[in-house]
């Protein structure tokens, strides 16, 4: 369970009751909610998706992997209450545990891409002679539709979540390097920037202290969009069976499966459908809400 | 002009040999020696070596490439090593339904969301601008094999409107091609509905601020007009910028949706293909998916002169 320490700090999350500050504080509190609807709507619902996938095991769950051929395609009911599958699993529980797999390709995703693509888009802004073969061959990369150019890497590999993940981030990490070039060609232009140049600053102090922190807004804005790209492409990875191995239970697998019974059993497909469609739908209202508090330039565009 | 759309084509010559180059890697470094596969169990390293030097599997990584661009540049994509089909071939029997699929969808989404961007633009601020809004954010958050069986299963199975699965060919009749490809159109549509939108909303908001604006509707000119005449075309270049590159959501959304809807078409081949590890075929598709998003994306820049004549290169 890679999420539960990785994303502990959402994890250990207190209670509302004791987040609120006191009385005096309160209306600082309420201004930012009533500021920023999409950020705390969509917050809220992703740390529920959190701590169900940190929780999972308690969430009266069942072994998600246990085999029951005598009880084969039950419809939702009481004891199962999304129904069991054409091998007697536990949709439920395969539904609850298959939320580890979306949020830690989504996050796992983002931040690779992330620290990658603003990697080269660091050395591309700086390094002039490596700028145009760099960038070609990001067009490259893009020139490749994200999906198809995932689905190539996962007929070379081992099906396995790592691979996923990987496949995924070099899908989208040019787009990444791409707007962070763009970051660092205004920024190197900046009087600040030129003022630390001519102060002798060096290269690395200036690329510390004065270009990644300007870069950080759009980086977080866009690597939002990024975690729910990565969900939607691993979900429809595993569901043409290229993605996460079959035996691991995520929402595309779950679906894959489903699919041959779909017409007659159609809740197999649903349950999984829904949890993917509100996931992805979390993470990109807190993007939308970030992008028009951190960005207002890039809010105004799109 | 003419200058710079021969530079504008030539840049993307680039792009293709990096495509190409990326495609044949992969087909090299794919597991599996064909060389072991042809020679069979019994061979000896010695005839393994000798079947090597005889398939040319033992020259340089570039010689190679070189050799296998040339018959790319020929139309020859090479053999299936699953059906022994000429990959061509198999391209050609299968790109109706998925071409069919794309060019509706581009056309369907066009006219949905280009009035919707509009109208939101118009009307920001309101419920009709925050309806839009929100209608793109579900179309970003959902994924286009949720849509589709949600769709099937509500106007296919449920109210038995519409063919569950399966694609009629236009060549059996207009209305039973339209009818096959409706519910698979829609779920495809919806994220590039959304993208349009979104896009033209933001354009046309700033757009409507501009002194011309103003100017039109000062001198009477209908709210219709200044909208779509007097704004819109000023919008043009930047939609049209972004129903370039959301043709790559497409080509990855429809691979999806033919397998939801059973639609015989490359979406369908090339999820056969890695099932079954058929490289040649994966290469083959991935090559002319990303040659076609190359071409529209060259094709919608050489347009920037016809939607906005001041534009000059």
């Amino acid at each position: 369970m890679s999420s539960a320490t990785t994303r502990s700090g959402f994890a250990s999350a207190p209670e509302l009751a004791d987040v609120l500050p006191p009385p005096r504080q309160r209306g600082k509190v309420m201004t930012f909610v009533r500021r920023n609807p999409t950020i705390v709507a969509g917050g809220a619902l992703l740390l529920i998706m959190i701590l169900i996938a940190i929780l999972a095991p308690f969430l009266g769950t069942v072994d998600p992997t246990a085999l029951a051929p005598a009880k084969r395609t039950r419809e939702p009911s009481a004891q199962f209450w999304f129904g069991t599958d054409m091998l007697g699993r536990d949709v439920y529980s395969r539904v609850i545990y298959g939320s580890r797999i979306s949020l830690i390709v989504g996050f796992a995703v983002a931040a690779l891409a992330s620290a990658v693509g603003t990697f080269i888009g660091l050395i591309s802004g700086f390094i002039r002679g490596l700028d145009t073969v760099l960038m070609r061959v990001m067009d490259g990369l893009m020139s490749i539709p994200s999906i198809l150019l995932a689905i190539a890497l996962m007929a070379l590999t081992r099906a396995s979540v790592q691979n996923v993940i990987i496949a995924i981030a070099v899908a989208e990490f040019p787009r990444v390097s791409r707007l962070i070039r763009g970051v660092v060609l205004s920024l190197r232009e900046q009087p600040f920037v030129e003022a630390a140049v001519a102060s002798g600053t060096r290269m690395p102090m200036i690329i510390l202290k004065h270009i990644l922190p300007n870069t950080l807004a759009p980086l977080m804005v866009n690597a939002t969009f990024i975690c729910a790209s990565a969900m939607i492409i691993e979900a429809s990875l595993s569901f043409i069976g290229a993605g996460t191995p079959p035996i691991i239970p995520s929402w595309g697998n779950i679906m894959a499966e489903g699919r041959a019974l779909w017409q007659v059993k159609p809740y197999i497909v649903f349950f999984p459908a829904v949890f993917l469609s509100v996931t992805v739908l979390s993470v990109n209202l807190l993007g939308d809400g970030l992008r028009d508090a951190l960005d207002p330039r890039l809010a105004k565009r799109l | 002009m003419l200058a710079y759309a021969v530079r504008r084509i030539l840049a993307t010559i680039p792009v293709m040999l990096f495509v190409a180059l990326f495609v044949f890697s992969l087909l090299y470094l794919a597991p599996g020696d064909p060389a072991a596969i042809i020679a069979g169990d019994q061979a000896t390293p010695a005839d393994v070596e000798r079947i090597r030097a005889s398939l040319g599997l033992d020259r340089p990584f570039l010689v190679r490439f070189g050799e296998w661009l040339w018959q790319i540049v020929h139309g020859n994509l090479g053999t299936s090593i699953f059906t022994n089909l000429p990959v061509s071939h198999m391209i050609a029997q299968r790109i109706e339904p998925t071409t069919s699929l794309m060019v509706l969808t581009i056309l369907f989404s066009i006219v949905v969301a280009i009035p919707l961007g509009v109208v939101a633009a118009w009307k920001h601020g309101t419920w009709i601008d925050r309806c839009v809004m929100v209608l793109a954010v579900f179309g970003f958050s959902t994924p286009v094999f949720v849509l589709g069986y949600l769709l099937a299963y509500l106007f296919a199975l449920r109210l038995d409107w519409l063919p569950v699965q399966g694609f009629t060919s236009i060549s059996q009749g207009f209305v039973p091609f339209l009818r096959s490809l409706a519910l698979p159109t829609i779920a495809l549509g919806l994220i590039y509905i959304a993208l349009l939108a979104r896009i033209t909303r933001a354009t046309m908001l700033e757009v409507l601020s501009q002194d011309y604006v103003r100017t039109a509707k000062a001198k009477g000119v209908g709210q219709r007009a200044v909208l779509f005449v007097h704004a819109l075309k000023n919008a043009a270049v930047p939609i049209v910028t972004i129903v370039g590159i959301g043709v790559a959501l497409l080509i990855g959304g429809a691979v999806i949706t033919e397998s939801v809807f059973a639609i015989p078409g490359l979406g369908r081949l090339t999820v056969d293909a890695i099932l079954r590890r058929d490289y040649p075929v994966i290469q083959g598709v991935v090559l002319l998916f990303s040659f076609v998003y190359v071409l529209v994306n060259l094709a919608v820049d050489l347009l920037y002169t016809v939607f906005d004549p001041r534009i000059r290169y």
